[in-house]
Parts: structure tokens; sequence; C-alpha cells
């Protein structure tokens, strides 16, 4: 778990261009969307679905349960874990 | 020909003077776009066109009425990015940042909203005369009164894809590959410094033309004027520092904006510049 939670902010870092930022700097629990958070936006959702789908073969059927799943960090990394294809 | 004179009231550009002429130098981005989300989505070329262009309204109050950018190759850098992923992922997962900034009028749609402006937006992508066309049009909003002030500018960037197909297409025999970006505050009434650059006449053609053909073009172009001589700046006089690209004239007025030495003598300025089969006659004239 802690080497995909690691992946993934490497892989939001590189995707998404967040700038200064390491992946140290980027908490498990805290909020991806928001103010509070890294501050990501609409656009990028679209850009971590497109992660889901290629790196790990997993396609977000219920758009609803985005909020959930796109929370943190931790939360990505359950959703992944539980329902990776590849 | 105009019947208004346009005045150049500033003038910005990824560029600076140096030791021999000049250099590119990209400007500061965090210090032109503040907003980190802004800026983080944003590839080098839109960066250097916005902070380019948000240098050039640094301070302006009154109001911009148009906001006009002009592009010969677009954004290339998102381009690359969006047709790679359709390729990687077999037309499946297009990446939708990399489409959304890799429209042409990406630059002056940041400008627009960054600035809370509303006005006339346009983006001209004519290959050689991009620039020039951008020019024209502020030229007639100016002196038809429709605007009082007017940005306009170009950004072009090379990459290294283009940098291999355009040199195995031998685009690189007289000028190194080249990018940048300038722009323009253009004003339909005398700027308060002195002295000020007039833009008097643009003139664009197309097809295969001889040096010697080129240069009678031009005498016909200033003689329209009532010119008789004019100080020609030459492709080889600017391209030597800002190297080959389709907008390359709009660094060639910024060096003419940085430059009033050169309207020392008195005499008008032409820039002239040949982009493949597009040319173009760019006068000024100073108030000195």
């Amino acid at each position: 778990m802690t080497a995909l939670k690691q992946e993934l902010k490497e892989a939001l870092i590189d995707t998404l261009h967040l700038e200064d930022i390491t992946p140290e700097e980027i908490e498990d629990a805290a909020p991806l969307f928001g103010d509070e958070g890294l501050g990501l936006d609409s656009i990028d959702a679209l850009e971590i679905i497109l992660i889901l789908e290629r790196n790990y073969g997993i396609r977000i059927e219920k758009p609803s349960e985005g909020k959930e799943i796109f929370y943190s960090i931790q939360t990505l990394a359950d959703y992944i874990s539980e329902h990776r294809k590849k | 020909m105009l019947s208004h004179p346009v005045y150049i009231e500033r003038a910005t550009a990824s560029f600076q003077s140096a030791e021999n002429g000049f250099v590119f130098a990209e400007p500061d981005y965090k210090v032109w776009i503040k907003n980190a989300n802004m800026r983080r989505r944003m590839s080098r070329m839109v960066r250097m066109g916005v902070a380019t262009g948000m240098e050039c309204l640094d301070g302006i109050t009154e109001p911009i009425d148009a906001i006009l950018t002009a592009t010969g190759y677009g954004c290339l850098t998102d381009t690359e990015i969006f047709m790679n992923s359709f390729l990687d992922t077999d037309e499946q997962q297009p990446s939708p940042s990399s489409f959304i900034q890799s429209t042409f009028n990406t630059i002056g749609a940041q400008l627009a909203i960054l600035t809370d402006n509303h006005q006339y937006n346009n983006t001209y992508v004519h290959r050689g005369f991009s620039f020039e066309s951008a020019l024209a049009d502020a030229i007639s909003l100016l002196a038809e009164g429709d605007a009082r002030k007017v940005l306009a500018g170009a950004t072009d960037e090379m990459t290294p894809t283009l940098n291999t197909l355009l040199g195995r297409m031998g685009n690189w025999k007289h000028y190194a590959p080249g990018e940048g970006a300038a722009f323009f505050l253009l004003s339909s009434t005398p700027p308060e410094q002195t002295p000020a650059i007039i833009i008097q006449d643009i003139e664009m053609i197309t097809g295969d033309y001889t040096k010697e053909e080129l240069q009678h073009l031009a005498d016909n172009f200033i003689a329209k004027h009532g010119i008789q001589t004019a100080k020609f700046i030459s492709p080889d006089s600017y391209k030597c520092f800002c190297g080959e690209y389709p907008t390359s004239t709009s660094f060639a007025l910024w060096m003419a904006c940085k430059a009033p030495e050169l309207f020392k003598t008195g005499l008008p300025i032409v820039i002239c510049n040949s982009f493949l089969k597009n040319h173009s006659f760019i006068l000024l004239r100073s108030t000195l």
C-alpha cells in the first residue's frame, strides 16, 4: 500500500504538473480537492480518471462515487487496491 | 494606407538587451502569472505569451478595448502531448488538459481571464503573416475609432519534434530555429513618453520573389507614402538574434522600439520579412 501511495503521488505530480511539490509533502489523508488540500479542480478529476483507467484498468462506473474515491491519496489507494485489474 | 497614426505605447518581449545585441530571456512566470493552478497547466509557450502580455499591461489603468494574439505554429508542446496521448491509448483516453491548452487562442483567452477583459479577443494563425494580421486588425480598430487601446502580440515556440521535421525540410539553411513572444500596447493617441514610434503601414505579399524583386516591392511600398528613402531592416539583421519563426517580425518591432538609435537619421524604418513564401513590410516612423 505504501508503494502504491507513493506511485499515485508521483503520477499526480507528473500528470497535473504540480509545481514545487514533492511526494513527501502530499499527506495521505489530506483532501485533494478544494482550498484545504492540493486545490485540484474538475479538469484534474478528469486526468485522475485517466490515470485510473490507464495505469490500473479501473473505470469509474458511478460518477457519484467519485467524490468519495477521489477525496485523498488514501481513499484513492484503497479503491485501487480493491478494484485494480492490472 | 492608414488614415490615423497608431502609436506604440509599450513593448515587451521574451528577450533582453545583451552586449552584442539581444538574447532570449524567459520572463519570471511566478511574477506575471501568480495563480499556481493556472500556471501549472500552461506549457512553456503559453506561459511565455501570457507573462509577456501581462508585463505589457502592468500598471495600465485605462481600459483595453481588444486583445489580439498571433501564432504561426500554435501551442505545439500541448498539441504533441495531445496527439501522442491519442496514439498511446489507441484513441481512447486523450488528455483533457493538453487539449484545452493546445488550442491556438489559449494565450489570448488566458490574458482576458487574468485581466478580466470582456472585449474583442481574436487570434490570428496565418503562417508568416500571423503577427502582421493581428497588427493590421489592431490598426484598423484604432484608426476607425472602434478602440483606443489594443494589446497585440505574438508567440511561437520551437519543440524538438518541429526542429527535426523542419530541419529535414531544409528550413534552417539561412537562419537558426527560433522562438519568442512579444507584445505591444497600441494606442490611437500619442503616449506621454517621447519619442514615440508610429506604425504607418503594413503590406503582405505571397509568392516566390528574388531579393531584387523584394527590394523593388519594398521601394514601391514606401513610394506609396511619398517616401524616397528609408532604412530597411532586413531579416538578416534581426533573425541573427531571434532565429527563424513565423512571427519573428514581432521581435523585429520590439527591437526597433528598444533601439531608438535606429531612428536617429530621421529616416522612416521598414521591417522586412520573408517566411517561406510570405513576405511583409512594416513601415515605422518616430516622433523624434
